[in-house]
């Protein structure tokens, strides 16, 4: 009887795991050989379903959307980089502090989304004010394309840089106070103290950063919901696509289809990730 | 180092950036009819209009998307950190056969993203009858593989001196589970239940495709149907949207500390 009590413990968390994550997972590459609609009786048909997609002007628009948003992950480690080397020892991160650059990243998805909707409107939005001070001309960041997805971009950063500052902070504090003293008195300057210095030790928070960044934004999908509800779907993600195909027009087949060629993209960062990680501790 | 101006110039900016958002909607949420759309945009409203928050109240069911919402994420949480910690116990103190290999598959669960997943999710909830039912919002998330992680690492830290002494004093592994090692994680139990509770608020994408009918809404799903149907009543959306981040921020104020180490968990490699 004893040696059968941790089965009994794990058994209701894997058998969900398995039930709602492992099986499914096997079912969307069964779906993705299928053609399996709401109405239809489902039919085998090989791989038809990926011809289909390399064939569909709006995957191949989709995907361009999605891989242009994962560009915000450079640009999210040098604002929120810079940002933690600025706060870095000034003060101990208070409550207040903490709350300022963590609301974003709690707040829920949908609510940033309203938020950002109504500053990026065009006509009478906050935005286009602040730029019509500046003399620039309004820009329409919710109806033109591309100037959509960077507003998403926009979005994404501003949620963003908070939380990776406060990373950067924690692999700020573990450099050795020596080693940057030691540099300095070797006569170096700040710019070279943080390229030769500081850089190289931040190594871990970087590629996690890197990692978690990209395979956030290559899944978008509710900012678009809320921003653009009403772009055609080639402005959008690939999840949007996604969505349309298989819960607007129930093509549960094609829809799985795509939902494969984003597992292997978000597969592909992981392994990057980890020959990353590998090559990092070699050297 | 930095010159201090510098500095100071670049926080203070951040978190203007960081803020300004809230702010503004907080500043639209009490605006009047007309003011909204004055251009250029007013700051503060001229006057300040809290009948808004009583049209999103009374106008539309909201008070019921905030109930389904926290039914939602009431469930969620209690789910999540039971049936975690119950893996996590075993993976953490017991030895059996393929105990590496079921901690691998925990793992393995890690790398496949919700998102890939909706399709046959949803056809196993229709045939469950449980599509346009919160249940059917919960279940499918009712634990996850970073959870039993979390709760593993917590479990692998308690003294094998502490697990003895209860042993020694007869206790059952349910009873030893509960009462002896259970209370030795409340860290990570409370990090795990704040993760869990800010995830399953926000949540959008799965209970938008789950919920059908308006009295069943979540209020992330509600608020993205009324941004449909009161295009022209941005103010009640506004306010709609003030009401919904208030549990999140007492969430957040209250388990400041918690939170923060569960921001880091992941990092720590």
């Amino acid at each position: 009887m004893r040696q059968y009590t941790p089965y009994f413990f794990l058994a209701p968390a894997l058998a969900l795991l398995c039930f709602f994550v492992i099986v499914p997972m096997g079912q969307v590459f069964y779906y993705s050989l299928l053609q399996y609609s709401f109405f239809t009786e489902h039919r085998y048909v090989g791989i038809d379903n990926y011809l289909r997609l390399a064939g569909d002007p709006n995957f191949w628009w989709t995907l361009l959307n999605s891989i242009l948003l994962t560009f915000v992950t450079p640009v999210l480690m040098f604002v929120s980089l810079i940002l933690a080397l600025a706060v870095r020892n000034l003060f101990r991160t208070a409550g207040v502090v903490r709350l300022i650059f963590f609301l974003p990243v709690i707040t829920p998805i949908v609510i940033v989304g309203i938020m950002w909707r109504w500053i990026f409107t065009e006509e009478t939005g906050v935005l286009n004010y602040v730029l019509s001070l500046l003399s620039i001309d309004r820009i329409r960041w919710l109806t033109e394309y591309p100037v959509n997805i960077i507003s998403t971009m926009i979005l994404t950063i501003w949620r963003g840089m908070g939380y990776y500052m406060m990373l950067f902070l924690a692999g700020l504090a573990i450099i050795p106070k020596e080693v940057e003293e030691a540099s300095v008195l070797d006569g170096i300057n700040y710019r070279q103290q943080i390229w030769h210095i500081i850089l190289p030790m931040l190594k871990p928070t970087l590629l996690f950063i890197l990692v978690v960044s990209s395979t956030s934004a290559i899944k978008i999908f509710t900012e678009l919901y809320i921003l653009i509800p009403g772009a055609p779907v080639s402005n959008k993600s690939l999840v949007s696509f996604l969505y349309v195909q298989a819960f607007e027009r129930f093509n549960f087949g094609y829809g799985s289809a795509i939902g494969m060629v984003l597992f292997i993209i978000t597969l592909t960062f992981s392994y990057v990730n980890v020959r990353l990680l590998e090559r990092g501790e070699r050297t | 180092m930095i010159k201090s101006v510098t500095r100071w110039t670049i926080i203070i900016l951040a978190a203007v950036i960081s803020m300004f958002p809230f702010v503004w909607l907080v500043s639209t949420s009490l605006k009047g009819a007309e003011e909204i759309f004055s251009f250029p945009p007013t700051f503060i409203p001229g006057t300040i209009v809290w009948e808004n928050y009583s049209g999103v109240w009374n106008a539309i069911p909201f008070a019921l998307y905030l109930f389904n919402s926290g039914i939602v994420a009431v469930l969620s949480v209690g789910m999540n950190v039971i049936l975690a910690s119950l893996a996590g116990f075993a993976l953490a103190r017991y030895r059996f056969r393929h105990k590496q290999l079921l901690f691998l598959i925990v793992l393995a669960t890690m790398m496949v993203p919700k998102e890939i997943i909706m399709i046959p999710l949803f056809t196993t909830i229709l045939k469950m009858h449980l599509s346009d039912s919160l249940l059917g919002v919960v279940l499918p998330f009712a634990v996850e593989g970073m959870g039993i992680f979390l709760m593993r690492q917590a479990f692998l830290g308690i003294p094998k001196e502490i697990e003895e002494a209860g042993i020694m004093d007869g206790a059952s592994p349910l009873r030893l589970w509960w009462s002896v090692m259970l209370p030795m994680t409340k860290p990570a139990l409370a990090t795990l239940a704040i993760f869990t509770f800010i995830g399953s608020w926000g949540d959008f994408l799965w209970p938008l495709i789950v919920l059908k009918s308006p009295e069943h809404f979540t209020v992330q799903v509600g608020l993205s149907y009324m941004l449909g149907t009161f295009v022209d009543n941005y103010r009640y959306v506004a306010a709609g949207a003030v009401l919904a981040v208030v549990p999140v921020l007492i969430v957040f104020i209250f388990m400041q500390r918690h939170f923060e180490r569960g921001l880091f968990a992941g990092s720590e490699k």
